[in-house]
C-alpha cells in the first residue's frame, strides 16, 4: 500500500500517523474537566451506556467534538491542497471560491429564522455553498472552458456581496447575533453526534483527489503543457473544483468558518514531504485533522469554564506559522 | 482581502454582542453619591457611568433608550413624561404607543434631538457613542445600568429626583424592598442549591459575576455556577456544566422556550436537574432587564429553587 511512498518517505508517514493517534488521545483526555487516560480506555471499552458524569462528558461531548474536528480539519486541508494546485497560487485557501460565504449565508438565514439545528442548519449551509459554486462556475465558463482566474475573481466578488447580506442579517439578528458570530469565527461548541453524521459525508470526497494526483502534478507545469501531455484538463478541473467546494461546504456547514488550516497545512505538508500531490494530500489530511483537534483542545480549555471560538486559535498559531514557512524559502 | 472583510463583519458583530448583555445591564458603578443641591431647586445626581447630571428643574420630556429605563419611568409614575423610547421597549403596554427612536445599539440621534428632550436615559457600553453625541448637543443624558437588585432601587430613586416624582419613587422602592425582604426571609434558612442559568444555547452562555442574574440567583437562595466564568455574560463549557451538575437548570425564554428541548440535548440526561425535573424556563424580561420587574424575576427564581419555602408562606 505504501509502495508509492518510497523508502525515505515512509518514516514521515508513520510519524504523522503516530502524531494523529497521539493527538486523538491527548484531545479526548484533556479538557476543562479531567478524565484520566485509563478512564478513556475503559469508557471506549464500555461503550456509550455509562451513567457516570465523566462517561457522559466523554461520549456525548468530547469524543464527537474531536471526531468533528478531525473531519473538518481534513476537509479544509484537502480542499486547500486541491485549490492551491489548480490555481498555482500558494496564497489560496478553501474560502476563495466563495462557497464558504454561501454556506455562511445559508446558515445565517437558518439561525435568524430559528429552523431546527440538526439537520436543517447544516443542510441549509450546504445548499447555500452549492448554489454559490454554481453561480461562480457559470461566471467562469467561457466557450466550454473553465477560466480559473475569472473563477477566482467571481468567487471573491460574490463572497463580498454575500458577506454584506450576512452583515445585514447580523444587525437585525437581536440575541441570535451570538450564534452568528460564533459561526463566522468557527466553533465546535455544542456539536455532537448528529453533526458527526453530517461531517462523515466528507470521507468519500477525501478519496477523490488521490485519483487525480498525477494530473495535479502535471498541471503544476501549466494547463498548456498538461494538455500536450494528454491530460483532460477541463474534466480534471471540474471534478477537483467540485470536490474542493463540497469539502469546504461540509466543513463550514458543521463548524462555521475556520481560518488558516486550509492555507497552512498544505504548505507544511509540502515542506516535509516534497511537491508530489499524492503525498501532499495524504500528509495534509493527517496534519489538518490533528492540528484542528489540538486547536479545539486549546479553544475549550484555555479560558475554561468559558470557551474560545476555535477559528481564533487557528489564526493565532496559523498566521505566525505561515510567515515562518514563507521565510524558510522552501519550495511551494 | 477576505480577512479585511471578516474583520469588518467581526467588528459589527462584536459591537452587537456587547449589546445583548447590556440590555441586561452589566458593568457600571453603584455609587449613589447624591450631592446636596447647592441651590434648592437645582437637581444633581451621579449616574451609573460616574457622570454628574444637573437639571434646573425636573425633566418633562424624557427619551428612554432601554427597556429597563422605560419600565423604571412607568414604575415611578412618570411614564407620561416619556416622549421617545427604543424599538425594544414593550412593557408596560402604554410604552408601545410612544414614538420610537430606533434600536438598542443604533438609536437615531437625529430623531432623539427632534423630540426636544430635556433628559435622555441610556445604558453603558454600546450606547456610549450616542450618549457622547447627545452630550455634545447639550442634551442631559443619565446612564442607568445597575447590576444588582439594590442598584435597581437606587436608580429608581435617582430617577424620581430627575423627573420630579421623588415621593412616588420612594414609595415604590419601599414596596419592592419589602417584597424582596419577604423572599429573602423565606429562603434564609434553607440549603442553597446550585443553579445554572442559560442565557443562550448555541454557544451555551451564562451569567457571571457582576450581572443582575447572578444577584437574583444569590438573593433567591441559590449558588450560581456561572459565577466561575468571570464577569458579565459569557460562554460556558458543556463539559463543566455536566461535571458541576447543577441542582436546578433555568433557561431564559428566547434561548429555549420549551424545557423539553433542553432535556433532549446530548449528554444532558446525565444532569441531576434533568433527572429530577428541575429544569425551568423563565421570562427573560424579568431577569435580564434591570428594571423594577427584577423583583418578580427574583420571586419566580426563588420559587423554582425553593418550592417548599413558598407553599407555606402563601
Amino acid at each position: 500500500m505504501t509502495k508509492w511512498l518510497g523508502k525515505g518517505r515512509k518514516v514521515y508517514f508513520l510519524l504523522a500517523l503516530a502524531f494523529l493517534v497521539l493527538s486523538f488521545f491527548i484531545c479526548v483526555t484533556l479538557g476543562p474537566t479531567s478524565i484520566s487516560f485509563s478512564e478513556v480506555i475503559s469508557y471506549l471499552g464500555e461503550g456509550a451506556s455509562t451513567d457516570d458524569p465523566s462517561g457522559t462528558i466523554f461520549w456525548q461531548i468530547r469524543l464527537p467534538r474531536v471526531i468533528i474536528a478531525f473531519l473538518v480539519g481534513g476537509c479544509l486541508s484537502v480542499a486547500g491542497v486541491i485549490l492551491q494546485g489548480l490555481l498555482l497560487n500558494p496564497l489560496t485557501d478553501p474560502y476563495v471560491t466563495g462557497v464558504s460565504s454561501g454556506a455562511a449565508l445559508g446558515a445565517a438565514i437558518g439561525i435568524v429564522t430559528h429552523i431546527p439545528q440538526v439537520p436543517w442548519l447544516p443542510a441549509l449551509a450546504l445548499v447555500g455553498g452549492m448554489l454559490t459554486l454554481i453561480i461562480v462556475y457559470s461566471f467562469a465558463r467561457r466557450r466550454g472552458k473553465l477560466n480559473i482566474f475569472i473563477m477566482l475573481l467571481a468567487g471573491v466578488t460574490i463572497s463580498q456581496l454575500l458577506s454584506a447580506v450576512i452583515a445585514v442579517l447580523m444587525l437585525k439578528a437581536g440575541r441570535d447575533v451570538h450564534q452568528l458570530l460564533y459561526w463566522l469565527l468557527g466553533s465546535f461548541s455544542g456539536r455532537s453526534w448528529p453533526e458527526v453524521q453530517i461531517a462523515l459525508f466528507a470521507v468519500p470526497f477525501f478519496v477523490v483527489p488521490f485519483f487525480y494526483a498525477r494530473e495535479l502534478n502535471i498541471m503544476l507545469q501549466g494547463e498548456q503543457r498538461a494538455l500536450e501531455l494528454g491530460v483532460d484538463v477541463e474534466r480534471v478541473k471540474k471534478i477537483l473544483l467540485a470536490d474542493a467546494a463540497i469539502l469546504t461546504a461540509i466543513a463550514v456547514s458543521v463548524s462555521g468558518i475556520i481560518g488558516f488550516i486550509g492555507l497552512v497545512m498544505p504548505h507544511l505538508a509540502r515542506l516535509v514531504i516534497g511537491p508530489d500531490h499524492r503525498k501532499v494530500l495524504a500528509l495534509s489530511l493527517i496534519f489538518g485533522a490533528a492540528v484542528m483537534a489540538l486547536s479545539d483542545l486549546v479553544a475549550r480549555t484555555i479560558i475554561a469554564p468559558s470557551e474560545l471560538p476555535v477559528g481564533i486559535v487557528t489564526t493565532f498559531f496559523g498566521a505566525p506559522l505561515f510567515v515562518y514557512l514563507l521565510r524558510s524559502r522552501r519550495r511551494f | 482581502m477576505k480577512y479585511v472583510r471578516m474583520g469588518v463583519a467581526l467588528a459589527v458583530a462584536a459591537l452587537l454582542v456587547l449589546a445583548v448583555p447590556l440590555v441586561a445591564g452589566c458593568g457600571g458603578d453603584e455609587e449613589s453619591t447624591t450631592d446636596a443641591s447647592p441651590t434648592p431647586k437645582e437637581i444633581s445626581i451621579t449616574d451609573d457611568a460616574g457622570n454628574e447630571i444637573t437639571l434646573e428643574q425636573p425633566a418633562e420630556r424624557v427619551v428612554s433608550l432601554a427597556p429597563s429605563t422605560t419600565e423604571d419611568m412607568f414604575a415611578i409614575g412618570a411614564g407620561g413624561k416619556l416622549v421617545g423610547v427604543s424599538d425594544f421597549c414593550d412593557y408596560p403596554e402604554e410604552a408601545l404607543e410612544i414614538e420610537k427612536v430606533g434600536g438598542f445599539a443604533d438609536p437615531n440621534s437625529e430623531k432623539i434631538v427632534s423630540l426636544d428632550p430635556d433628559l435622555v436615559l441610556a445604558t453603558v457600553g454600546v450606547q456610549d457613542e450616542v450618549v457622547q453625541q447627545l452630550k455634545d448637543l447639550n442634551v442631559p443624558v443619565c446612564v442607568l445600568d445597575p447590576t444588582t437588585i439594590d442598584g435597581v432601587f437606587t436608580d429608581l430613586e435617582k430617577l424620581g429626583l430627575l423627573v420630579g416624582t421623588e415621593d412616588e419613587a420612594k414609595a415604590v422602592v419601599a414596596d419592592l424592598k419589602a417584597a424582596v425582604d419577604e423572599i429573602r426571609s423565606a429562603v434564609a434558612d434553607v440549603d442553597k442549591p446550585t443553579v445554572f442559568f442559560e442565557i443562550y444555547s448555541k454557544p451555551l452562555m451564562t451569567a457571571g459575576k457582576n450581572s443582575i442574574i447572578d444577584d437574583i440567583v444569590t438573593q433567591a437562595g441559590g449558588v450560581n455556577i456561572g459565577s466561575a466564568s468571570g464577569e458579565g455574560y459569557g460562554e460556558f463549557s458543556e463539559e463543566v456544566l455536566i461535571k458541576d451538575d447543577p441542582d436546578v437548570y433555568i433557561a431564559v425564554k428566547g434561548s429555549q422556550d420549551d424545557p423539553g428541548d433542553i432535556v433532549k440535548r446530548p449528554g444532558y440526561d446525565a444532569l441531576s436537574a434533568v433527572q429530577n425535573g428541575t429544569v425551568y424556563v423563565i421570562d427573560d424580561n424579568l431577569v435580564t432587564r434591570s428594571g423594577p420587574r427584577v423583583v418578580e424575576g427574583l420571586r419566580e427564581v426563588a420559587m423554582m429553587l425553593h418550592p417548599e419555602a413558598f407553599e407555606t408562606s402563601q
